[in-house]
């Protein structure tokens, strides 16, 4: 482990060497590699000949340059165990002596000469004279106030129906809000500030032991319980104790002194080390691997912090999947990575190394800047310090060369940033989804009491309704001689206007098995109104959530039958009043005749109802409308009919309206902002890229 | 075969029998997916059961790296799987089988390649026979990045009879190991067992607190009593005592039949949960009399059966009056004028007339609310998918049900303006009567010429009429005739009230009796039958849970 000092000097570039100098030692003994110990693997692809061993070499050398696609994944790489015995220590000499001949080392190892050339484009490539000022005010005013409205509109933002993506939208959304808080902001604020590292990696990956290790003290527990540590744990120079102890980022979490299991999802322990350099802080993170799912959690908040990440993974796990979906992760959001391949068996060191860059070249990785640490006996929560010297180097070069923090904390933020540009539209799109699934959901509740409120209209005109106990009770009236007794001649001597009043129990029968046969039809519509609605909501993935979360959603509301009664008794007292209010007796009638109001208005009712209408219509119409025209005349006739009927509507709508309310209500509780809302984010993301 | 294996392997059957009657009836009403997982444990137990019982199907799993290849080969005491630094190393599963007699359908059953079975000679077997029957599988891992494409670990751990987790301390408590498999093996206490390898890599209170940390773990996932082996593949520590715990599962040859157990087990609570049991009061599968009476009730009801008796009843009487009334009062009523003569509406009363002649009919609407609230009442406390279930049933042909109802019901409802033949004879007797008057009128009038002012003789024949002492007998007799003309009005009349107050009797009855008969075929009987399947499926779940 060491890097070119005068290389550095003279060519103002960093060249990490990650590949130790084992590595040089490794490169020559794979031209005579020994014989594989298994052979019960002969399906694995490769049969280890030497001259399949001389192509697979060919392979690796081309490898890292062109990125040359290799055809051999991971999984079928045939086994080839490393020579035992002496190697490791070989190793350590010939590396003490490449240290001194890096430029010759360079030539003859294809990986090493990669890695210079990974160097070279992290350094060098934006050319010789960074800014290295912050951030003019103006740019950083606007586009703090850009990022603030992104921030609002992302908080508006409610994903309450659980379609597919929702659940996704929800938790992008909580983590662009804790990224945006953490770290966003308070980055744009000051630019300057130092560098937050974070150390992350699976349980037992050895993260508290590289933190303890590089800062020389016992600041995080280590130990063999799995997962260890629970509170992400800050360490950093005295110098800059202050700035995190106070500053922003990081700010919803709470500073400890020491670990706090009552505060683990909130809390961040703080400590001050000498040992490391000013500049940089380390925050050793929770797993992203183990049982705890918090951890998870908390992991993932703090790598939303980072300016760098340095990812841990050990010979046991540098296969397993979590790692590799934090590894693509970081790629995605162009985080600057390192990578660290800990707990390595001295004696199989080039082995793993050599197939653990082989995977990370395939997943376009290569380039990363790559330690390796040898298992070694851990005291005191520490490893040997020489282990992690060159890792040490690497932080203080960090800290030491402020253009290149600055540079790799402008790449990590500009990572963060370009990627609102495809997450933010995304949250907005899916708010949109959310808000068409929404108004599906209405037209299926509307679309049904539609279908039920025609329902009513076509049975309350087509004489339908007329059946049973109606029919019985209107043949009754009329059979019975009621029916004439509702007109009176007017005798003189008489008062005009005293209509007889009749046997009212008749009547009245009438009366209510109208209101009871008009209460069925529309207690009968909205109940399937209902089981239609609730049938096309459970036919929709999402939807179901919200069904039975309230699941009296598929019947008819209990109150239904009474409001429906009330209802319609108001619309027969209505009947009623208009008979008496509009219905003009003629004149040439009136001085003959007095009739009985309730009964006409009965009658009246009957011929709305449509009685008759199936019969033949032979011009004249039917019983109740000829009584009631000869009565009343054509045009109050006609008049009143209109008017009812348009009345009955209305109030049966108004009924419908309630029974609709509750599923609105339903899907109101399920909180999604309208569409405005997504407006005004694709605007905060326009406004976002154009403050940049 | 010991008698308990017996035994638990005809508990199983007829636990799996019930499972398959669940599959049967479950459609409709079981989530698909629950339902097509039964359908797999079926045929997956059936196979197994099939196959070969003397033997255990062992399978070794874990994360990569954790050591399984290594503890495959020290177990079988050969290099069978290659074992290697690399991640991941094993990607094909390998079987090595004590005691190779019959084994082979169960090797094909699991699939595993010919290259990839090993079989321990018998010569090897001296001091093992107590492993004899134990087929050992070495899985590929399942949480490396090569094992998302591949899932032949996760089907293995499925069909394995006992699953021995190779846990190490690095890897022992990853989420890809508990959250996929042993949260979802709670239960499976009885085949699972849990190896702490590498313990080399650890020192005595280490090793101690990191098996309390892991039993503590799995006791958190629901695992109550943990089988935890420390062991180590390099040094060879522990090994002998896992194969200890093999020997004994692989002796005691139950394995197979705990492992179909246990995911049955799971299966049920899975089943019970979605469908939970309804307490003990199963619903009867036939419909109680309360129930009929109401439904019956309500149909009457929208049919309009107490009004049309009712209204026959009153129609009746008030039409008698034109026929078997004192025709006097007939005749002055006529006499009053007529509302609908002077509304020039005349012919509006046989209009009226007519309108009695209508038949009866069901109201539809109420006919569904009806069938409507039978269902609801059936069904409070049940699981959603049977109410609706049930609802459906009930309105399965309620689309007909008015139709039909109005046709059956106009059979034996009667014609209300029908005119019963002795009301024509008493229409006869009272214009007999009103003969009689007038006669008695014209005996007077001639009594009255002739006898009292004396205008001159009778003629001949005519001379009884003539006789004015004639007079009070003829008046006594024409009051007699108006009298008896009342009466046998008021007597007919009451005569008819009465008799159609019976006929209304005779008349619900009857239609009562038909509107049962119908709710009985077409609402009482579907609903019956699926209130049965409900009861079976009930039942299958009590014996499935065992």
């Amino acid at each position: 482990m060491n890097r070119s000092q005068e290389k550095q000097e003279e060519r103002d570039e960093v060249v990490v060497l990650l590949a130790d100098d084992g590595e040089i030692g490794d490169a020559s003994r794979e031209r005579h590699r020994e014989e594989p110990e298994d052979e019960a693997e002969s399906d694995a692809g490769t049969p280890d000949t030497g001259g399949a061993e001389d192509g697979g070499e060919a392979g690796e050398r081309a490898l890292p340059g062109d990125g040359v696609q290799r055809d051999a994944g991971p999984a079928e790489i045939d086994e080839q165990a490393p020579q035992e015995g002496e190697t490791g220590e070989e190793a350590q000499g010939d590396g003490e002596a490449g240290a001194e001949v890096l430029d010759g080392a360079g030539d003859v190892d294809e990986n090493d000469g990669n890695e210079k050339a990974g160097g070279e484009e992290d350094a060098g490539s934006p050319g010789d004279r960074m800014r290295e000022t912050p951030l003019p005010d103006a740019v950083s005013e606007a586009l703090s106030s850009a990022l603030t409205a992104v921030r609002a509109g992302v908080t508006d933002l409610g994903f309450g129906l659980d379609i597919p993506g929702a659940e996704e939208a929800r938790r992008v959304r909580s983590e662009i809000l804790a990224q945006l808080d953490d770290y966003v902001i308070p980055r744009v604020h000051t630019s300057t500030a130092p560098a937050l590292v974070v150390v992350a990696g699976s349980t037992g990956a050895g993260k508290s032991t590289l933190l303890n290790t590089l800062a020389n003290a016992k600041v995080s527990a280590t130990g063999v319980r799995r997962p260890t540590t629970g509170t992400p744990v800050l360490a950093c120079h005295p110098d800059d104790h202050e700035w995190f102890a106070e500053g922003d980022l990081l700010g919803s979490l709470r500073r400890l002194s020491e670990p706090d299991p009552e505060a683990a999802s909130d809390g961040l322990v703080l400590v001050s080390t000498e040992r490391l350099p000013p500049g940089v802080a380390l925050l050793d993170t929770p797993d992203i691997d183990s049982v705890v799912e918090e951890h998870h959690e908390i992991a993932h908040r703090m790598l939303d912090a980072a300016d760098l990440w340095i990812f841990v993974t050990t010979a046991a796990r540098y296969a397993d999947a979590p790692a590799w979906r934090l590894l693509r992760l970081a790629k995605e959001r162009g985080a600057k990575l390192a990578i660290v391949l800990s707990r390595v068996p001295a004696k199989s060191r080039e082995v793993i190394t050599k197939h653990f860059v082989r995977m990370l070249t395939e997943y376009g990785l290569g380039e990363v800047d790559r330690f390796v640490i040898n298992e070694g006996k851990v005291t005191d929560g520490m490893l040997p310090d020489h282990e992690v010297s060159e890792l040490r180097l690497w932080l203080t070069e960090l800290s030491v060369d402020e253009r290149r923090r600055e540079q790799a904390v402008r790449a990590t933020l500009d990572g963060v940033l370009n990627s609102f540009r495809t997450r933010v539209p995304a949250l907005a799109k899916q708010l949109e989804i959310q808000v068409a699934f929404r108004r599906d959901l209405r037209a299926d509740v509307e679309s049904a009491y539609a279908q039920a409120l025609v329902e009513v209209d076509k049975s309350t005109g087509d004489g339908s309704l007329l059946r049973g106990e109606v029919l019985a009770r209107w043949q009754d009236f009329a059979g019975s001689g009621d029916l004439m007794r509702t007109l009176q001649l007017r005798k003189p001597g008489r008062l005009a206007g005293k209509a007889s009043h009749q046997a009212p129990e008749r009547l009245s029968a009438l009366r209510s098995a109208l209101r009871t046969g008009l209460e069925s039809v529309v207690v009968s519509a909205a109940q399937r109104a209902a089981e239609e609605a609730a049938s096309r909501w459970s036919n929709r993935p999402g939807a179901q959530e919200v069904l039975a979360a309230a699941a009296e959603l598929g019947q008819a509301s209990d109150d239904l039958p009474r409001r429906a009664g009330r209802t319609i008794a108001a619309w027969q007292e209505h009947i009623t009043e208009l008979i008496r209010t509009e219905g003009v007796t003629k004149r040439s009638v009136a001085r003959v005749i007095s009739f009985d109001v309730e009964s006409l208005s009965l009658i009246l009712t009957i011929g709305l109802l449509g009685y008759g209408a199936s019969e033949a219509r032979n011009g004249t119409g039917a019983l109740p409308q000829r009584l009631v025209h000869a009565l009343l005349g054509a045009e109050s006739l006609r008049n009143i009919g209109v008017k009812a009927r348009s009345d009955l509507r209305a109030r049966i709508g108004m009924l419908f309206d309630d029974e609709t309310a509750r599923y609105i209500q339903a899907l109101d509780g399920a909180g999604i902002p309208d569409e405005s809302a997504a407006t005004r984010l694709y605007q905060a993301t326009y406004n976002l890229e154009v403050a940049r | 075969m010991s008698v308990g294996t017996t035994q638990s392997r005809q508990g199983l059957g007829s636990r799996l029998a019930a499972l398959a009657r669940i599959v049967e009836l479950g459609p409709g009403k079981v989530d698909p997916k629950l339902l097509t997982e039964s359908g797999q444990l079926l045929l997956r137990a059936g196979d197994r059961l099939k196959l070969s019982s003397d033997h255990t199907v062992v399978a070794l799993a874990g994360g990569t790296g954790s050591g399984k290849s290594t503890l495959f080969n020290s177990i079988s005491g050969l290099e069978l799987s290659p074992t290697g630094v690399r991640r991941p190393t094993t990607a094909r599963t390998h079987a090595c089988v004590w005691g190779l007699d019959g084994a082979g359908p169960l090797l094909d059953w699991l699939q595993i390649q010919w290259r990839h079975r090993f079989a321990r000679a018998s010569a090897l077997d001296r001091g093992e026979s107590r492993l004899h029957g134990l087929i050992l599988l070495d899985l590929p891992d399942h949480d490396s990045i090569r094992a998302l494409t591949d899932s032949e670990a996760d089907r293995l751990i499925q069909v394995a009879d006992l699953v021995v987790w190779v846990l190490d301390p690095q890897k022992y408590a990853d989420a890809s190991t508990h959250r996929r498999y042993v949260t979802d093996l709670a239960g499976h206490e009885a085949v699972t067992v849990f190896v702490l390898n590498q313990s080399d890599r650890l020192d005595e209170e280490e090793l101690a607190e990191c098996v309390a940390d892991l039993e503590d773990l799995l006791h958190r996932e629901g695992v109550e009593h943990p089988v935890v082996v420390t062991t180590s593949a390099i040094t060879g520590a522990g090994v002998d005592d896992l194969k200890e715990v093999l020997a004994e599962t692989v002796s005691r040859r139950r394995a197979a039949t705990q492992r179909l157990e246990a995911d049955l087990d799971r299966l049920t609570l899975r089943l019970a949960k979605v469908m939970p049991a309804d307490g003990t009061s199963a619903p009867p599968s036939s419909i109680d009399d309360a129930r009929r009476i109401g439904l019956t009730d309500a149909l009457c009801d929208a049919a309009g059966v107490p009004a049309v008796g009712e209204a026959m009843e009153n129609v009746y009487a008030a039409r008698s009056g034109e026929w078997v009334g004192w025709p006097y009062t007939r005749w002055a009523a006529k006499l009053r004028p007529d509302p609908l003569n002077s509304l020039r509406l005349g012919d509006l009363r046989d209009e009226i007339r007519s309108l009695t002649g209508g038949s009866v009919s069901a109201q539809p609407a109420e006919v569904d609310t009806a069938v409507h609230a039978l269902a609801d009442g059936l069904t409070s406390g049940m699981h959603e998918a049977w109410q609706s279930g049930i609802r459906d049933a009930a309105r399965s042909r309620s689309a007909q049900l008015p139709q039909v109802l109005s046709e059956e019901l106009s059979e034996v409802a009667p014609r209300l303006d029908r005119v019963p033949g002795w009301w024509r004879l008493l229409l006869v007797w009272q214009y007999l009567l009103v003969l009689l008057f007038v006669g008695g009128l014209a005996w007077v009038g001639t009594a009255l010429v002739y006898g009292v002012f004396g205008t001159g003789k009778p003629p001949a024949g005519l001379e009884v009429f003539g006789d004015a002492a004639s007079l009070p007998w003829v008046g006594l007799m024409m009051l007699s005739v108006l009298g008896l003309g009342l009466l046998t009005a008021m007597a007919s009349r009451n005569f008819i009230v009465l008799g159609s107050g019976n006929e209304r009797d005779a008349l619900e009855r009857e239609m009562r009796r038909r509107v049962a008969g119908l709710a009985e075929s077409m609402v009482i009987e579907p609903v019956e039958r699926e209130l049965t399947r409900y009861n079976e499926f009930n039942s299958a779940m009590r014996s499935l849970r065992g």
